[in-house]
């Protein structure tokens, strides 16, 4: 008994004291688990890799986790080549893995609860065999009780994390009722918890005193910053609208906090967003009876009658919103994060440039928004916006037009299609023609073609007009059929 | 046997070179009419075609192969089908082809498909003239576009035209140098600022009547090759407009300002300034005042000839630096100036010997004493207009007649103090082409007789409400046999004798008989069957010719293409026959017609509406006639006038 209280403080006091010991076991301890998992061998070269540097910056290993956030925020921190590289190849993992849980899918479900039954089948086998050897090795069990002890401590943590990395999966469907009273970042990082992380969660819950909530997002981070350089091109096509009026802003992060409303939070038909948490309501009054939840001051009468509640509180802490599709620039992992102000900003931010444009205008039939206000404000325009290039480009007014034809070569103004005068297609034709190749100057009898071109808008006519014959009289083949 | 020896001496090329002497349309004709070869020649070397009548449109382009310049401006039922029949035959198209220059002119009936089809058909078309075709926008003038190789654009009054029309051309025919947009009225700053940018060839520019602002001039002052600015009463160009000019456009020559209502005459100071090689300034009813100052700078410009300040405010002094510093002046504009004396046109004179073109037009003040200055210092004087200036007596026309043997042109219109004496002493004006006698009631046949019997180039006489009677037409009809137009309007002693003298007139063709109650069919009769060329023809108020003398016309005066029939006695059948018959028949003004019934004006307007583009009629018949009709006029881009 004694000796084993006493290898049990060994290990207690060796994996306290030096810190150094314990990642590298875990790592040593890593592959078989990994190979449990994918049975594939670049992991294990991987892992093996961790290993290596695991015991070299072992030191740094406790802030580096807490730093990740900054990190993805900032790129140009002064971390080391290596610890990069590491992060790197850890990042590489963990988005593979994490990739496939956000959304709810029984089936991946079913893959985890089996795999920690294996798991747990296999940890069974393992304590099984120490309780067999205990007996037998009885010479120098110190190294050895250790060993056996850190090795069922790792496989136990690694159970647990994926036990909880697979209830979280199911978070989304029950964070409303979790968002009241865990904090926001903690809400919004937990639905993505990965399944499978590396050790080192697990082992910081352990040993260092950053939260658990805070470790996932720390997850989060990392597969945001991979996401970006795939989904970089996405930032390009962002339309630009009035979030990038606050670009002049320049906050320095870290002096304001990041929320990140949920997809379905942010398309929900919400008008009155709780400041606190981001939860919408469609009424204030449920947002005033929902703010209670947050805290006594909300309750006063003055609070809960009143609407403006910012004018009596204390100095808040700057808010900005972070857009929760992965890769773009408003997303708070993008390299250049650029926050947006209002909960309103996220909304037509992530409508306008994540969501499909279902929002027909009813007069041109073409224009398409994705936020009701746009289409309303376009159709105020729409029809009035006569004032069209050759290009297919469309003014509001004649000066811009006209300043557009006379920066280009070749432009001129479209003639609008008149209802009462029949057919447009000849001019249009013509302009066509112009643009796209001089054929149509030299021709000789075009009218056959153009007479019967009916209101030729769209260009398709208009190919259609340049590709007939009678407009493919060169000059050459009628001096030919004349001089003989 | 004689003719064979004649043709084998002169060689196609002898032949070519005699029918390019051939100035006159009538000398061609002759020629033409010699022989076959003759004909030949003739339409292998012409150059220019004007088509009168669109049945033989066809025939002609097939005879004249080579022309390059077809006007089509007089020529009715120019309209989307016979462009289509046009371009659907092989060698008409060839004529098109080579086709340098066309004038679409009152060419109303035409629409945006067919013209584009017709430009598209004359590849180097290098002038296009589609002015007054009120009914063209912006879609016609995209057709017009097509023609990039477009240097002249003449579109007066092509009322639908806007910035949008306007920059299709810009952009299109970027070697435009000539275009006129006088009435384009939609056209506004932005499309002239466009066209400058576009078109930096620009040499002669019309903006007339357009709304344009002191912007445009800023555009326009970018154009480095204007020779010529006319903006005749663009009433929102001020002084500030004109300075843009001061630095801008030197190789400006010609200016035209005129009833723009904004400027100052020290606004013509900064573009007199800038530019040395000014030639010709017209700035009439512009300024209430001429400024000394103004007249100050002229000095500088040496090649000045023209200057044209009717209506403006003029002292002694101004002619006094006019004749020191303008020596070389040409023309000189007065009418309507107020302050004209003897004095300073004798001071005038002194200096600018020069002058070949001279209006006095109602400056009341002027008598012999200033004509005979005028005569006696202007020997080269060649147009000079003298309308109501009465104190003129037969002294002064006697020095006119003694001194100024060049004169082409006078007009003495309500110059009471013309007579028989004065109209001798004038016919010694052997060149006169045009003389204006209307209103002065002192002349007579005897008068007139000198006129016909020594001027017998005269192309034009107005005799509108003179003494003038039968005798003084026979003398006229024997001597003045060049005479085109004539103006016979209220000379009530002029008979049915007198009418059917003028049928000798050969080339006749614009008559004005308004208020002749003394004709009958009769004399029109014989007048209609003589006179082939009749083109235009007056009878308002001529209540004595009765139906027959219309159906003479219809039937006789086949070149008929305005006629003026208010107040005459003609009924449904002739009004009918007539509108039907009259394949060339352009303008009808048809007010007060009292023996026509509505029945009767919408039969005759549906006989005509294919060719007809302008029509006068009673205000009250606008609800009376159908709507059928009245749509298809104005589908035909013909324009009715309601009385």
């Amino acid at each position: 008994m004694d000796k084993k209280d006493r290898l049990c403080q060994e290990t207690w006091a060796k994996s306290s004291s030096s810190g150094n010991e314990l990642p590298k076991n875990i790592s040593t301890e890593k592959p078989s688990f990994i190979n449990f998992n994918f049975n594939s061998q670049q992991y294990e070269q991987k892992w093996e890799d961790t290993s290596i540097f695991g015991s070299r910056t072992n030191s740094s290993f406790q802030e580096f986790n807490p730093q990740s956030e900054t990190q993805s925020l900032l790129p140009s921190n002064p971390n080391d080549h290596i610890k990069m590289a590491d992060q790197e190849n850890s990042q590489i993992n963990e988005t593979l893995q994490t990739n496939k849980i956000p959304d709810w899918d029984p089936r991946a479900m079913l893959n985890n609860l089996s795999f920690l039954e294996q798991k747990i089948h296999q940890l069974q086998d393992l304590v099984h065999l120490i309780v067999g050897r205990r007996g037998q090795v009885l010479g120098r069990p110190d190294e050895l009780v250790t060993q056996q002890q850190q090795l069922v401590t790792a496989d136990l943590t690694s159970i647990i994390v994926q036990l909880i990395s697979t209830a979280g999966s199911l978070l989304p469907s029950v964070k409303h009722t979790l968002s009241a009273t865990t904090t926001p970042v903690g809400q919004l990082g937990g639905i993505l918890f990965p399944s499978g992380t590396g050790m080192n969660n697990s082992v910081q819950q352990q040993h260092s005193s950053g939260s658990k909530v805070s470790d996932q997002s720390n997850q989060m981070d990392v597969t945001g910053n991979c996401g970006t350089e795939q989904n970089y091109s996405i930032e390009e096509h962002e339309m630009k609208d009035e979030e990038d009026a606050e670009e002049g802003e320049n906050l320095p992060p870290g002096s304001y906090e990041i929320l990140q409303l949920e997809k379905e939070e942010i398309l929900a038909p919400h008008t009155h967003f709780c400041t606190i948490c981001g939860k919408g309501f469609k009424r204030d009054a449920n947002l005033r009876m929902h703010m209670r939840g947050h805290g006594d001051e909300y309750k006063t009468p003055a609070a809960l009658a009143k609407p403006n509640k910012e004018a009596s509180s204390e100095p808040v802490l700057i808010k900005r919103y972070s857009c929760p599709f992965t890769g773009c620039k408003r997303n708070k992992d993008h390299k250049k994060f650029q926050p947006l102000k209002t909960i309103l900003c996220v909304k037509n931010h992530y409508k306008r440039t994540h969501c499909d444009k279902s929002y027909t205008c009813s007069r041109c039939n073409t224009k398409k928004f994705s936020v009701i206000a746009d289409l309303k404000t376009h159709e105020k325009h729409c029809g009035k916006d006569k004032w069209l290039c050759s290009c297919g480009t469309t003014f509001s007014r004649k000066d811009k037009l006209f300043g557009h034809i006379a920066l280009f070569q070749g432009h001129t103004p479209a003639i609008p299609p008149d209802e009462t005068k029949g057919p447009a297609g000849p001019s249009d034709k013509g302009d066509e023609n112009e643009v796209a190749n001089k054929v149509g100057s030299i021709n000789y009898s075009f009218g056959s073609g153009g007479a019967n071109g009916t209101g030729a808008q769209n260009v398709m006519d208009v190919k259609g007009g340049v590709d007939d014959p009678a407009s493919y009289f060169s000059p050459l083949n009628f001096d030919t059929c004349n001089f003989g | 046997m004689s003719s064979e020896s004649i043709l084998s001496v002169l060689t196609e090329d002898l032949l070519v070179r005699i029918n390019d002497k051939l100035n006159d349309e009538l000398d061609r004709k002759t020629w033409r009419l010699v022989c076959k070869e003759f004909l030949r020649v003739e339409s292998l070397a012409r150059k220019t075609l004007r088509v009168l009548r669109v049945e033989y449109l066809s025939v002609l382009l097939r005879k004249y192969s080579n022309i390059d310049t077809l006007d089509l401006s007089v020529c009715p039922c120019i309209d989307d089908g016979m462009v289509s029949l046009l371009l659907s035959g092989e060698s008409e198209g060839w004529a098109l082809w080579k086709l340098k220059s066309l004038n679409l002119g009152r060419a109303t009936g035409l629409k945006f498909s067919a013209m584009e089809m017709l430009i598209r058909a004359c590849p180097f078309l290098e002038r296009l003239d589609v002015s007054y075709c009120c009914g063209f926008g912006d879609r016609e003038a995209a057709a017009i576009s097509c023609a990039g190789g477009l240097r002249e654009l003449k579109m007066d009054k092509c009322l639908g035209v806007s910035d949008v029309g306007l920059a299709k051309i810009a952009v299109r025919c970027g070697r435009l140098e000539r275009l006129s947009l006088k009435w384009c009225m939609e056209i506004s700053d932005l499309g002239i600022d466009l066209l400058c940018k576009k078109c930096p060839e620009l040499k002669h520019l019309d903006v007339s009547y357009l709304k344009v602002t002191s912007e445009s001039l800023r555009s326009i002052a970018s154009l480095p090759k204007l020779e010529v600015l006319a903006m005749v009463a663009c009433p929102l160009v001020d002084d500030f407009g004109l300075q843009f000019l001061e630095n801008a456009c030197p190789l400006l020559q010609e200016i035209d300002v005129s009833r723009c209502d904004c400027l100052s005459s020290s606004s013509l100071i900064s573009v007199i300034r800038g530019h040395s090689g000014l030639r010709q300034i017209s700035a009439a009813y512009c300024f209430s005042e001429l400024s000394p100052a103004v007249l100050h700078y002229l000095k500088d410009l040496k090649n000045m000839s023209t200057i044209i300040i009717n209506g403006a405010c003029v002292s002694d002094t101004v002619f006094m630096t006019m004749s020191r510093y303008c020596r070389s002046l040409a023309e000189i504009g007065l009418s309507k100036c107020i302050g004209v004396t003897n004095m300073g046109i004798i001071q005038l004179v002194s200096g600018c010997i020069n002058l070949k073109i001279l209006s006095l037009i109602c400056c009341h003040s002027i008598t012999d004493a200033a004509i005979s200055a005028i005569a006696d210092s202007c020997r080269n004087l060649v147009c000079l207009k003298l309308e109501s200036c009465n104190m003129i007596t037969e002294k002064g026309v006697e020095q006119l007649g003694s001194h100024c043997s060049l004169l082409e042109e006078l007009d003495v219109t309500d110059c009471s103090g013309i007579n028989d004496r004065g109209l001798e002493c004038l016919s010694r004006c052997s060149r006169l082409v045009c003389l204006k006698l209307g209103l002065c009631a002192n002349i007579s046949d005897k008068g007139l007789f000198y006129i016909a019997s020594d001027c017998s180039k005269l192309h034009e006489l107005d005799l509108y409400r003179t003494g003038i009677g039968d005798d003084g037409l026979a003398a006229l009809s024997s001597g003045c046999k060049k005479l085109k137009k004539l103006n016979l309007s209220y000379c009530n002693n002029i008979t049915d004798r007198g009418i059917k003298l003028l049928g000798y007139l050969e080339e006749l063709s614009d008559v004005e008989l308004r208020g002749l109650g003394k004709i009958t069919s009769v004399g029109l009769t014989a007048f209609a069957a003589k006179c082939k060329t009749l083109a235009d023809l007056d009878l308002k108020h001529c209540w004595n010719i009765d139906d027959k003398g219309f159906w003479a016309l219809a039937y006789y005066s086949q070149n008929l293409r305005q006629i003026n029939l208010s107040y005459c006695n003609i009924s449904d059948m002739a009004l009918c026959m007539m509108m039907g018959n009259l394949t060339r028949l352009q303008d009808a003004k048809l007010v007060l017609l009292k023996n026509v019934t509505v029945a009767g004006f919408e039969l005759a307007l549906r006989a005509c509406c294919v060719r007809i583009k302008k029509v006068k009629l009673n205000a009250s018949l606008r609800f009376m006639l159908t709507e059928e009709i009245l749509g298809i006029l104005h589908a035909r881009g013909c324009i009715i006038r309601w009385d």
